[in-house]
This record gives structure tokens, C-alpha cells and sequence, in this order.
């Protein structure tokens, strides 16, 4: 089908394309306007803006931690009202079901659930497959798993340790890998409650700086596109700042993404010992080229948080609000599921200004990523009123008139008067994500890319405007009008399948049945498990 | 070999279904139990959505309990893997169901290979089983015996609170047996795990156990191995979760997903009259319809791995069990996530997801089923 978005104002910073102009569309493709060509639908697109669909790189939308999190919190989320019929399961509470659907109302067509345990990568990906509308993917940890940790502490091979970084991606189909407090999770299973980046793991004599160097050599040397994603230690630590500082450094010229930035912009300033270190840490991104970083915005209100930080989690399992939670040992990280509400007091007014302090004091919307840490921070349908905080000054003024001036004192943000344009927005949840990613099939709208586009109709309020698109398609299905999904479909599971290495598969289904008493057939799984039609999506590696 | 019947008659399985269909469609409280695999359980609750069913495991009083631990209180868990290789004192609490005998055996015949805890003279782990007089542990290798730890005849909720109290230095009405032993393995051990499930073990006796280990993570570091009396159940349970927010013991008489662990106890709600329709999902034995009578008209939908139509049934559908007859995704308390297995004896006989879609495809809807 060929189909014609007409008369809108588009955004496509990739492309060089900004201003008023029509968009073609052929089955599942963007194309070139066609010469002469009649097209078989056409969307009045007037008073619109039009952008490619965007991309969450961070939310924690599926997997055994987001699952234990749903377990132990079933009064957070009640159903309140009764489902569209064609929409089966959508608004069935905090489901899989609504999580595709919400963020196609958004606009969103592909999100990463940055943290995928390989030994739950079935459980990971059977969730991702039951959200419905986008694409997924997601990353695996690796860091605190004892075959990576005896492998360093071995001195093997880097040659070695890609062959096992290579095979972990290949059979947990990941798009990446991320390290979450590398170290600490094995740490604290020998009673260690503070881990930083020069700490020691017990029993293998390895620092949590060497596995981070580690890993970032063996995903950068095997092509996978995206840098090694990472989870600081120390994370909501007051200094934590000073832990991101020497992370940063640490990149030492190669890709790496830090994750969730704002839980580590924390100082140690005026009387409680907690103040904003957004501005320091914003000037070292700034000046480090090779170094991403997505934000983890804070948002008032009741969320929970979901990590594979154990040891972090362990610690704020006092401030649990209601009280109770989850910590769980896992073979390599576990987990832990702590809910928590971000009030108004000096600390959540403190969180939620130093977020919002580093997207405004990055400069480069290419390196800075829009996220909440999905549901971390807060969830994600608090997207709408975070574009208005970050593209509207007047709306960050009025929110900080009714904050604690005490927490306001200790931080820039009220003197930033930076707003975001909707090219920069654009970049930041587009077309940085997509390049970031290694994703060129998306993330802008030139003549080849998938059909996943954004219609905004404009509107005074930004929040009501980019929280409710006017048209979203995906792969070129028309799925949301008036905010409102108009057609269920099934995403794909965006993966690499780089070649696993036959002696490194020898060797790791000898260290499962001695260590495990299992084969390794128990951890894989053949793709007709997902039970879904193509329910995976393969992605290039670098070469 | 038939394969459906309605009532006694013999079948066509697409008449079956599209008969079962017709059955819940008119029903005006449905009721599913299910004791399936994770697309048998996807399936099931995309079929209950769309007629208003309320569903449960077959077996709901024990998987709710272990449901009620995590979404009443929380839990500090550890993985199986990890218990295997870590684990230098392992507590048994209660009666463990029959399937996980086979891993405390393993666990008994192997010793930790991280962390290098000192196993004294006799290299193995220590084993002690929280329980009364009667408790018997799994059996364990080369003849060993788990040292009992018990308050007599007091209940294991009972013998929990006093081993918590003793280990806090409190007075106690009676003592824990062998409670010298015990502490001298935990002032020693690196990691110690209870082993625990909701078979036999109540509620309270659940939040107790954390509260002991949540006692002993404060200097030192333990966690609980949670091995769940129904694999299929924590599956379902588990799938439930995902996909509606809530985990079994949810209802959709509402148009929208409502939890509630006693409305919606299926086997309550059978007893009681108020369900007019039971599906009932499992390639186990199914028990005969018992005879309706005035309060209870319920009729009855068993699809079950049967050779014969069950008795006073309105539709019986033969289906194949998960893993022999068809390859399946299953929860694995042995990986303690979920696992793909093959068919073991694969045969023609459909799985429990396949007959539900066929049932669902009769129900009138605009949409398709989502799984």
C-alpha cells in the first residue's frame, strides 16, 4: 500500500529534513516521493509534526526482576477500567500487554530492556514477546558470573573471553551487553556491603575496574555496535559522583555508556551531605567524546525499583515504601525489588533537579538518552511531563516554586535556561538511539528506513501533545490515531548472532555439568519456544 | 484413537471445541483450573479474558500461599545453581514435595566449589531439617541423616519463631533440639540456604523463615531457595503475572484483570455454587464430575490426557502432556526459571495452548486472541 503523510512539519535531523513537506510510505518502508504516484491512503498530517517513532534505550520493561516486581505489588496496580475490544490484555494493570500499548500511544516503536540475566533469557524473551505493537531488545549481563570472573582472574586469552562474550549475545539473543556493578553481586554473596570501582572481588583477586575494561575490549573488539552499557557501583551513594568521575576516566578513548547517570549526581555538599554534582559531571561528559550516557530521571510520585544491583538493593530495603521487598542471589547478578515513592522533601527534590540538570548541561543531544530507568526513576509514562520540564523553562520555574528551596540552593538548575527543540528531542529519542544502537533501519525518515513514524499534532501543552500522538505507525501499520491503538500487532526481538566458537561451547557444556550438574541444553532454547511468528530480529555486528 | 466427546459421544475435535465454546459463552460465572505449561497458561488466560473466567492452578491453596510470601512480604531468594556451589549449610524447612527430593540428594552428595568454606574434617555440608518429631527429610546420600531441629510436636511455624528466638538470645517456652549444633554451622558457614516450599509449610511459617533469614543477613550473609510445590503452578503463576499484573487467583468477571486470593479460590468458588462452568486443564488424571444437584448445576470441560470421555463431563478433549507428547516451555525448580523441553515420546496428541485457541476461535469476538 502505498501511503502519503501529507502537509506536515518534519523533523529529521538525520536526513537534513526540518520543515513543512510530505512523507511517503510503501508497505513497510519509508520511499522517495513517487513520480507521478497516487497514494492509496493519505494522512492530513497539517498542523503536525512528524518524526521517526522513538526509541527507549533503558526501561526495564520484562524479565524475572520486572516480574518479582509485578508479584510484590499487586495493589500498585490495579485495572481501573474495562478493555477496548480489540485491544485483548491491554489495559490488563501493569502487563505486557499495556506496556506496548502505552508506548505506542507515545509514539515509541522499539524500547531495550537493559537488563537481561542469560540464565532467564527465555523468560526474558517470552515476556518481550507478549508486549505487544513495538519492537524490543535487550541487553545480557555479564560481570558477576563466575565463568567470566575465574576467566580474568586466569589471565585467559581476550581472544577467549570474546569467544564467551560472543556465545553469551549468540544464545541469550541480546543486542548487547551491560555490566551492572561489576563485582559487587559476587561480593556480596561473601558478605562484602560496599563495593567500588578498584574493590577487589573475594576468591577471584579481580577489581571491578578490570571487568569493566574487560568486557568493554571483548564488545568493542567483536563489533557488537552498542558500547558496553554500565551500571556504575555505588549507585545513590552521596560521593557516587566521584565513583561516575573515575568511570568516565576510565573509558580511556573506547566507547561506553553510562547508565541511569543521575543516581551518581550526588555530592556531598551543605548540612545533610547530599547536594548536586550534575554540573561536574556534566562538564566531564562533555569533554569525553567516547563516553553516553542515559539520564534515569526522577519524577515525583510511588514507583519501584528494580535492579540487578543486588547489593545496592539489600541496603535500601530499609527505606522500602510499603515495606516490603525481594533480594534475590542469582547465578551470576540476582537481583533485588525495593518500591519506593519520590516525594517532594529535600532528597527527591535533589534527584529529581540533577536529572533534569544533566540533560540541560549536556551539550550534545547525540550523547545524552532519554530515559526514566524505567521504573526506577519513575515509570515511564511520566514521559510527557518530562519533555515539557526539558523543552519549557517556564514550566521547570513553576515546579520549582513549590520544591524545597534548601534543595534548590545546592543546585544550577533554576539559573539553566536551556529548552530542547524538537530537533534536539529528535536527536536525543530518535536518531541517536537507532546509532547508538547499530540500528540504521530506524531512528530517521529517508527512503529505506522502516516505517516507523510519530505524528504530533501540535498543541500548547507539549505534554499533551508528544503523550498522545495524533498518528503512529509501525512498519508501516497504522497503530495509534487520536492516541488511541487502532491495530494490534506483534514486534520483533532485536538481536546479534554473532558465531558462537565450537570449542568455547565444548568448554561451557563441561562447566555446567560439573559445576551445575546440568547440561547446557537446560539454559538453551530454540526460537519456536517464543511461540510467535519470526519473533526475532537480527542486527548486523560492526565489521 | 478419539480424541473428543461430548458427554460420552464420540467427536470431532473442532465440534468439541466449538461446543466448549458455545458452553462458555453462555456460562454465566466460569471457572478455569489449570495445571499446564506456559503457552497451555497463556492461552488459557487469553480465553479467560474473553468469556469472564476466573482461573487458578488445580492444586490453588498451595500456590497462593507461596504467592501470598511475595506479594505480603517479600523474600530474600537464591538461585538453585548457586545453591549448589555455595551453599555450606543447607536447611530443610518442613516436608519438601517429592520432586525436588532428587536435588537435596545431589546437594547432600556434592560440596561447594565457590567461596572455599571451611566443610571441617567431614567435607561435605552440614544438613538440618526444621520440622517436628514426624518431619522426614528427602533421603540423602551415602545414608546420611539431617540433624532434626524441632520443638516436639510443635507446629513448623512454632519451631520457626523458637529457632529465630533462640538465635536472637531469647527465651524460648521450649528449646529447638540440636540448636547448639546449628548455631555452631551458622557462626561457621559462609552461605547457609533454607530450602522451603508451600506444601507443607503454612503462611505465617513462611514469613517467619524470612524473618530468621532476614535476621542472619544482618552480620552474616543466608538466603532461602524457594522450590515450589507445583512447577506447573509457579509457571502459571509466573505467565499470570506478566500478562495481567497479577498472579493466579484473577478474575476477569469484570471485563478487566482483579486479583483477589479468595474470590477467586476456583476450588472455593466450585464448593460454594457460585461457578456454573468449570474448564478444567490438565494432562493429569482428572477426577469424575460429581453428580450435580440442586446447588450445584456446574457443568464441566476437561481437556486431559484421557483415552476416554471423564465422566459426567460435558466436553472432554484429549490432549498430550508437556515435555512427552509435544515440546513445551515448563518452570524448572532445578534452574529455577523457565526451561524449553522436547518431546520425550512425541505424538499426534495436541497441546493444551493448541485446544484452547481452537475452543477460543468459536467465541465470538473482534479481535484475536493475543496468545
Amino acid at each position: 500500500m502505498l501511503t502519503k503523510i501529507a502537509g506536515g512539519d518534519i523533523i529529521d535531523p538525520v536526513n537534513g529534513r526540518l520543515g513543512k513537506g510530505d512523507l511517503w510510505i510503501r508497505d513497510d518502508k519509508i520511499v522517495a516521493a513517487p513520480a507521478g504516484g497516487a497514494a492509496e491512503r493519505t494522512i492530513d498530517a497539517a498542523g503536525c509534526i512528524v518524526m521517526a517513532g522513538a526509541i527507549d534505550i533503558h526501561s526495564h520493561i520484562g524479565g524475572g526482576n520486572v516480574n518479582t516486581a509485578r508479584l510484590l505489588l499487586p495493589e500498585q496496580h490495579a485495572a481501573h477500567q474495562a478493555r477496548p475490544a480489540t485491544t485483548p490484555l491491554s489495559n490488563a494493570g501493569w502487563s505486557t500487554f499495556q506496556t506496548g500499548c502505552l508506548y505506542a500511544k507515545m509514539g515509541f516503536t522499539t524500547v531495550v530492556e537493559p537488563a537481561m540475566s542469560p540464565g532467564a533469557a527465555l523468560h526474558t524473551h517470552l515476556e518481550l514477546a507478549d508486549i505487544p505493537i513495538i519492537d524490543k531488545a535487550t541487553l545480557a549481563i555479564l560481570g558477576n558470573d563466575d565463568f567470566l570472573l575465574s576467566m580474568i582472574r586466569d589471565d585467559a586469552s581476550s581472544q577467549m573471553i570474546e569467544d564467551y562474550v560472543a556465545w553469551t549475545v549468540a544464545s541469550t539473543r541480546a543486542l548487547g551487553v551491560k555490566v551492572i556493578n561489576a563485582g559487587a553481586a559476587a561480593a556480596f554473596k561473601e558478605n562484602v556491603r560496599t563495593f567500588s570501582l578498584d574493590d577487589v572481588v573475594p576468591s577471584y583477586g579481580v577489581s571491578s575496574r578490570k571487568i569493566v575494561k574487560t568486557l568493554q575490549a571483548a564488545v568493542d573488539s567483536l563489533g557488537v555496535p552498542h558500547p558496553l552499557h554500565v551500571h556504575c557501583n555505588n549507585l545513590g551513594s552521596p560521593g557516587s559522583a566521584d565513583t561516575a568521575a573515575a568511570t568516565i576516566a576510565a573509558a580511556e578513548g573506547l566507547p561506553l555508556h553510562l547508565a541511569h547517570l543521575q543516581f551518581y549526581g550526588y555530592g556531598t555538599e551543605g548540612k545533610r551531605r547530599f547536594s548536586s554534582a550534575a554540573a561536574r559531571l556534566a562538564e566531564l561528559v562533555n569533554a569525553t567524546p567516547e563516553v553516553t550516557i542515559d539520564i534515569g530521571q526522577v519524577m515525583f510520585g510511588q514507583t519501584v525499583t528494580v535492579s540487578s544491583d543486588v547489593m545496592r538493593q539489600f541496603s535500601a530495603r530499609g527505606s522500602a515504601q510499603p515495606k516490603k521487598s525481594v533480594i534475590h542471589d542469582g547465578d551470576g547478578n540476582g537481583g533485588g525489588v525495593v518500591p519506593y515513592s519520590y516525594g517532594k522533601d529535600f532528597y527527591g527534590t535533589m534527584q529529581w533537579a540533577i536529572g533534569l540538570e544533566l540533560f540541560l548541561l549536556i551539550d550534545d543531544p547525540w550523547r545524552v538518552f532519554f530515559t526514566t530507568d524505567h521504573p526506577n526513576g519513575a515509570p515511564f509514562t511520566a514521559y510527557p511531563a518530562l519533555f515539557e520540564l526539558l523543552m519549557s523553562r517556564e514550566a521547570r520555574t513553576e515546579m520549582i516554586a513549590g520544591l524545597p528551596k534548601s534543595a534548590m540552593a545546592l543546585s544550577t538548575l533554576a539559573a539553566v535556561d536551556r529548552e530542547y527543540t524538537f530537533e534536539e528531542i529528535a536527536i536525543m529519542t530518535r536518531a541517536a538511539p537507532a546509532k547508538l544502537l547499530g540500528l540504521s533501519d530506524r531512528g530517521h525518515l529517508g527512503a529505506g528506513a522502516i516505517a516507523d513514524i510519530a505524528v504530533y499534532r501540535r498543541n500548547w501543552s507539549i505534554a499533551k501533545m508528544l503523550g498522545q500522538a495524533a498518528y503512529v505507525f509501525k512498519d508501516g501499520d497504522l497503530v495509534v490515531q487520536d492516541g488511541e491503538i487502532t491495530h494490534y500487532r506483534w514486534g520483533k526481538a532485536l538481536r546479534l548472532n554473532p558465531s558462537p566458537d565450537k570449542a568455547m561451547v565444548r568448554r561451557l557444556e563441561d562447566y555446567h555439568q560439573q559445576r551445575y550438574g546440568l547440561s547446557l541444553d537446560w539454559f538453551n532454547f530454540p526460537d519456536s519456544a517464543i511461540a510467535r511468528e519470526q519473533p526475532f530480529g537480527e542486527v548486523a555486528c560492526r565489521t | 484413537m478419539a480424541v473428543a466427546w461430548i458427554g460420552n459421544r464420540e467427536t470431532l475435535v473442532e465440534r468439541a471445541a466449538a461446543h466448549a465454546a458455545a458452553l462458555l459463552g453462555s456460562s454465566r460465572c466460569p471457572v478455569f483450573s489449570l495445571d499446564t505449561d506456559i503457552h497451555g497458561t497463556r492461552a488459557a488466560i487469553a480465553l479467560a479474558e474473553r468469556v469472564g473466567a476466573a482461573y487458578d492452578h488445580v492444586d490453588g491453596a498451595v500456590v497462593s500461599r507461596e504467592t501470598a510470601l511475595f506479594t505480603d512480604k517479600g523474600a530474600m531468594t537464591v538461585a538453585p545453581g548457586e545453591t549448589r556451589r555455595r551453599a555450606d549449610v543447607v536447611v530443610i524447612v518442613g516436608e519438601l514435595p517429592q520432586i525436588h527430593h532428587e536435588f537435596v540428594g545431589e546437594l547432600s552428595a556434592t560440596v561447594p566449589d565457590l567461596s572455599a568454606p571451611d566443610l571441617s574434617a567431614k567435607n561435605q555440608r552440614e544438613i538440618f531439617l526444621v520440622g517436628s518429631n514426624g518431619t522426614s527429610a528427602p533421603p540423602l546420600s551415602n545414608g546420611r541423616t539431617a540433624t532434626l531441629l524441632s520443638c516436639g510436636e510443635a507446629s513448623l511455624g512454632a519451631t520457626l519463631a523458637a529457632l529465630r528466638a533462640q538465635w536472637k538470645g531469647r527465651q524460648t517456652s521450649q528449646p529447638v533440639s540440636n540448636f547448639d549444633d546449628f548455631t555452631k554451622a551458622l557462626e561457621a558457614a559462609h552461605f547457609p540456604v533454607f530450602l522451603f516450599s508451600g506444601d507443607a509449610t503454612e503462611g505465617l511459617a513462611l514469613e517467619m523463615l524470612q524473618g530468621l533469614i532476614t535476621d542472619l543477613n544482618r552480620k552474616s550473609r543466608a538466603s532461602g531457595l524457594h522450590l515450589p510445590a507445583s512447577e506447573n503452578g509457579w509457571g502459571s503463576a509466573l505467565a499470570s503475572t506478566w500478562m495481567t499484573g497479577f498472579p493466579l487467583r484473577t478474575g476477569f468477571a469484570r471485563g478487566f484483570p482483579e486479583f483477589d486470593p479468595w474470590r477467586y479460590d476456583v476450588a472455593r468458588m466450585i464448593a460454594a455454587g457460585e461457578a456454573d462452568l468449570h474448564l478444567r486443564i490438565s494432562s493429569s488424571i482428572v477426577q469424575p464430575q460429581k453428580k450435580q444437584t440442586r446447588k450445584n448445576r456446574m457443568a464441566l470441560i476437561a481437556l486431559a490426557k484421557t483415552q476416554e470421555p471423564i465422566a459426567g463431563a460435558a466436553v472432554t478433549i484429549a490432549i498430550g502432556e508437556a515435555g512427552v507428547d509435544h515440546e513445551a516451555v515448563v518452570y524448572s525448580g532445578r534452574t529455577g526459571s523457565l526451561r524449553s523441553i522436547d518431546a520425550r515420546a512425541a505424538s499426534e496428541l495436541p497441546s493444551a495452548a493448541t485446544v484452547i485457541r481452537l475452543v477460543a476461535s468459536h467465541v465470538s469476538a473482534e479481535a484475536a486472541l493475543p496468545c
